[in-house]
């Protein structure tokens, strides 16, 4: 549960308008911009390629250590493998002490934050300097980064022009080229004076005892060309076997991190490199070279986890908060770890930083998915935070929570309260569509919002009536309706049904069917998750049916996934699997099976088409439902802007995050609002109760449907 | 259009597209291109990390009769007031506009990261087609130099409200004569 404070910091992120505007202008302007720069190479086998060179780095990493390390020393570099933070921290500490160091200049190294490098040797009197202007210009505000590679974008040029100011003792105009001189002009003198130098490693080769820093400023050249010592600091995720495999790192991290082919410098330094030691005199000699390497015991729990091993994979390219919705919103200091953000960050947050930490900023996660696409590592982030929601659930279920959803996965106790709702709620809606407040225990929940009304009568009341005239019968299909189609939106059923019919399968309704058990699993719930799937399985008879039809995505997804709560082999798992290969969601199923002729009633209208997450994401359905309207006339599809992001519905998000889940249904209402349709087709009851939450607020007069009712009413099935 | 062109002509506009300059020149014009870009430029004083080649091309006697103060000595020292930076480039990647420093000599990597203006000099027979190719050679060196960077364009930023911004720490501007020595 998110508490008070992250509520607050929510708050204030949602505050700063430089914020707002510089990340807002960067995401929206970012997927392009990385599209374009893998224009003739191959994203999909460049990640591929870093799995399996990271994969095997995690699962020989003994071995890549000490290779690095005896490659490093032969080379004429010093070693020290740190096994713990502490470790790290006080090795460094003595070799700066011992060789008398005043003056360090810096080139961004993450590892080197975690171990709060800046603050211990500061206290010892040394100054640390940051040389990344990013980095530079959040030490003088004394913050931390907001972004894993633009730190400081939450400050807008007036500010860093104040903050100029006051270091230099000089007048700095908020302009943006002459406060890039400003930081080229007083760092030029701390590269030139300083003894030692610090940088992180992006990469770190074993077979030949090489680091790589990838910088675009310069400032790592500086670093590591002209100081005397020079220190590496990183983590033994860094790792890859051999130069060739440290290639297709390269190849990622500049597209997927600011949308560049390739960075201003990619450096590789093997050991102890020449450098100038009296430049008066002109002498030469080899630098003091030291790599500090951290194998503290969180880097060592992701390794022996099963679940999160994947995490090491993570190339730090800092693209899944480029898409994600909410790191788009909020940036990154609501994370909190101080040095990573978003998804990723909340779960490195979790082994690196603090798992109390991590337990609060979990919430933040839509599970929209968006991130995992674009993943450099191939990391399945979504799910690794889902199952760390899970793991802080049993350890510390909510009581409010665990009710509901203990109510929720009793078929008949859930059901009943439903139709009790259903009677409750009369005098709250007065004749519109919403309520403000449902009863029962649903309304501690829905502060705030526009939610559905329950339906007068229930669809599985209704089924037994419907008459289905089917012609030239091809096969039954079982219909899978999920609470919200069986109680609130009972037309969206009955449209499925006619479409079903019209191309000639009769539909039927197992009645022992129950919540799909998405809300249990998206709390975290998952023993509850698990009763609902035995409870379903059991109910849908998936062996009776041709297929199964659900015409929510989420259900959809739920479905297939069932056998995740079994084991391999078993009865209830051989089950599940026949569920789940029966399952579709509509558009799908209706596409496959041929679809339907080019007709319609040609009354012009223009709609707009919201992707849904799981839909898009994990079902990979989205040019099937546009083939299906365009192929109805009368209908003009204009798609809109960022289609495929999240509308906040989010499952039980937007009911634990109003905050946040409100401003990102503006910008959806927003893009739906400029592409001047009069309707937006949706696949996921959700998604459609989201945005016509939304237009009901911003009291719009658009529609929104479910493809499967704009169907029906354009070719009169219904 | 010789293959060797089309690599110098893909190798011109990648640079040119991440706000580098670039020349051709001909092994006997070289130092001439050299001392006319420093006139054009303005440019009047200079570290350059002499190599064979660049002696062989006469790039220091051309630069000085030109009106260039050149420094071949002391350069950490110099660099630090000097405008202009000279060294040889070992690789050039068409498909990207970067050029390959290769090598321990400290005084070669000094001049390209402090200069404000860097110019690298980098013969057209070592353009390489790309990343990949570029990687492979690397590959197979018998064994990796204690250094080796990929330089593309000037140095960079957005770090302050994403405005992108040439011109950091490293080199304000940068300029690749491309020598044909085939
Ligand atoms: S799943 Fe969506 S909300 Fe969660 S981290 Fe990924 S992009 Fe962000
Ligand atoms: S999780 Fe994936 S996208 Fe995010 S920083 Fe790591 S590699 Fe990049």
């Amino acid at each position: 549960m998110a508490s008070l404070e992250l509520k607050q910091e929510i708050q204030e992120a949602l505050k700063n308008t430089t914020l707002s505007r510089t990340l807002g202008n960067f995401c929206a302007t970012y997927p392009a911009k990385r599209e374009k720069s893998y224009a003739g190479v191959d994203f999909e086998a460049t990640r591929n390629s870093i799995k399996e060179v990271k994969s095997y780095a995690a699962e020989h990493i003994d071995e890549l250590v000490d290779e690095f390390t005896k490659n490093c020393t032969a080379r004429g570099g010093h070693v020290f493998r740190a096994k713990s933070t502490e470790e790290a921290m006080d090795w460094i500490r003595n070799l700066v002490k011992e060789k008398g160091v005043k003056t360090i200049v810096k080139s961004k190294s993450m590892a080197s934050e975690e171990i709060h490098m800046n603050k211990t040797l500061a206290s010892d009197g040394v100054l640390v300097q940051e040389t990344d202007l990013g980095e530079f210009i959040i030490a003088l505000e004394g913050n931390t980064p907001v972004h894993m590679v633009m730190p400081a974008l939450h400050l807008n040029k007036e500010q860093v022009a104040d903050f100029f100011t006051e270091y230099t003792h000089e007048k700095n105009e908020p302009i943006i080229a002459e406060e890039v001189k400003t930081a080229r002009r007083v760092m030029r003198e701390k590269f030139t004076t300083a003894e030692m130098g610090v940088s992180g490693a992006n990469v770190a080769v074993a077979e030949t005892g090489t680091v790589f820093t990838m910088t675009n400023e310069g400032n790592g050249r500086m670093v590591g060309t002209l100081p005397k010592i020079h220190l590496y600091v990183f983590g033994i995720e860094k790792f890859v076997k051999s130069l060739s495999d440290a290639r297709y790192i390269f190849k990622a991290l500049p597209r997927n991190g600011t949308g560049q082919r390739i960075t201003s410098y990619i450096s590789m330094y093997t050991g102890a490199t020449e450098v100038v030691s009296d430049k008066d005199a002109d002498t030469k000699e080899k630098k003091e070279f030291y790599a500090v390497i951290l194998d503290d015991p969180g880097r060592r729990a992701i390794l022996g986890d099963p679940d999160f091993r994947e995490i090491y994979n993570c190339i730090r390219c800092g693209a899944c908060l480029d898409v994600c919705p909410a790191f788009a919103l909020l940036g990154g200091h609501v994370y909190g770890s101080n040095v990573y953000t978003g998804g990723i960050g909340t779960l490195l947050t979790h082994f690196l930083v603090s798992e109390e930490r991590a337990d609060e900023i979990q919430n933040i996660c839509l599970q929209c998915g968006r991130c995992k696409e674009v993943c450099g590592g191939g990391l399945h982030i979504p799910e690794m935070i889902m199952k760390l929601r899970e793991r802080s659930y049993e350890s510390n279920p909510n009581p409010v929570y665990k009710f509901a959803l203990d109510a929720v996965s009793d078929r008949k106790l859930f059901h009943s309260m439903l139709r009790i709702a259903s009677v409750a709620q009369e005098p709250f809606t007065k004749g519109t569509n919403f309520i403000r407040h449902l009863p029962m225990f649903l309304s501690g929940m829905t502060e705030g919002r526009s939610l559905m009304s329950i339906a007068p009568v229930p669809f599985r009341d209704i089924f037994p009536t419907i008459q289905q005239k089917v012609e030239n019968k091809k096969g039954t299909i079982g219909i899978f309706t999920g609470c919200l189609l069986d109680f609130a939106y009972v037309d969206i059923a009955k449209a499925v049904i006619a479409d079903l019919n019209s191309i000639g399968y009769y539909v039927d309704m197992p009645m022992g069917q129950s919540c799909c058990g998405a809300p249990a699993t998206y709390m975290g719930d998952r023993e509850n998750a698990k009763k609902t799937a035995e409870l379903n399985i059991e109910a849908m008879h998936a062996d009776q049916y041709d297929y199964i039809v659900s015409a929510c995505p989420t259900c959809t997804h739920q479905l297939r996934e069932y056998k995740q709560f079994f084991e391999e082999g078993s009865d209830m798992y051989k089950k599940a699997v026949e569920l789940g290969e029966k399952a579709f969601d509509f558009c799908k199923l209706f596409y496959d099976l041929g679809g339907l002729e080019e007709s319609g009633d040609d009354t012009p209208i223009t709609i707009t088409y919201h992707d849904s997450c799981h839909l898009k994401r994990e079902l990979g359905v989205f040019k099937e439902q546009r083939e299906l309207l365009t192929k109805t006339n009368g209908i003009n599809l204009v798609e809109m802007v960022d289609s495929d992001v999240c509308c906040g519905f989010g499952g039980t998000y937007s009911i634990k995050l109003p905050e946040v889940a409100a401003p990102i249904l503006a910008k959806k209402i927003q893009h739906i609002q400029d592409t001047g349709a009069s309707l937006v087709a949706v696949d996921c009851p959700g998604c459609l109760m989201q945005i016509r939450g939304g237009m009901d607020a911003h009291e719009l007069p658009i529609e929104v449907k479910h493809t499967a009712v704009i169907i029906a009413e354009k070719r009169g099935l219904i | 259009m010789s293959t060797t062109d089309a690599l110098y002509e893909r190798f011109k506009a990648n640079l040119e597209a991440v706000n580098g300059e670039c020349s051709l020149a001909a092994k006997a014009d070289a130092a001439k291109v050299v001392a006319d870009l420093f006139k054009e430029k303005g440019l009047k004083t200079t570290c350059v990390a002499e190599t064979d080649f660049l002696k062989e091309l006469g790039i220091v006697p051309a630069l000085k009769d030109a009106g260039v103060e050149v420094f071949t000595d002391h350069i950490r020292l110099h660099a630090e007031t000097a405008q202009g930076g000279i060294s040889e480039a070992q690789y050039g990647i068409a498909d990207l506009g970067s050029i390959m420093q290769i090598g321990d000599e400290v005084d070669a990597r000094i001049v390209a990261t402090m200069s404000e203006d860097y110019i690298g000099i980098v013969r057209e027979s070592t353009i390489v087609d790309d990343y990949d190719a570029m990687f492979d050679t690397l590959c197979e060196m018998p064994e990796i130099p204690n250094f080796v960077g990929f330089v593309t364009g000037p140095s960079r930023t957005a770090d302050i409200e994403c405005v992108s911004t040439v011109g950091v720490h490293g080199p304000l501007r940068l300029y690749v004569v491309v020598v044909q020595d085939a």
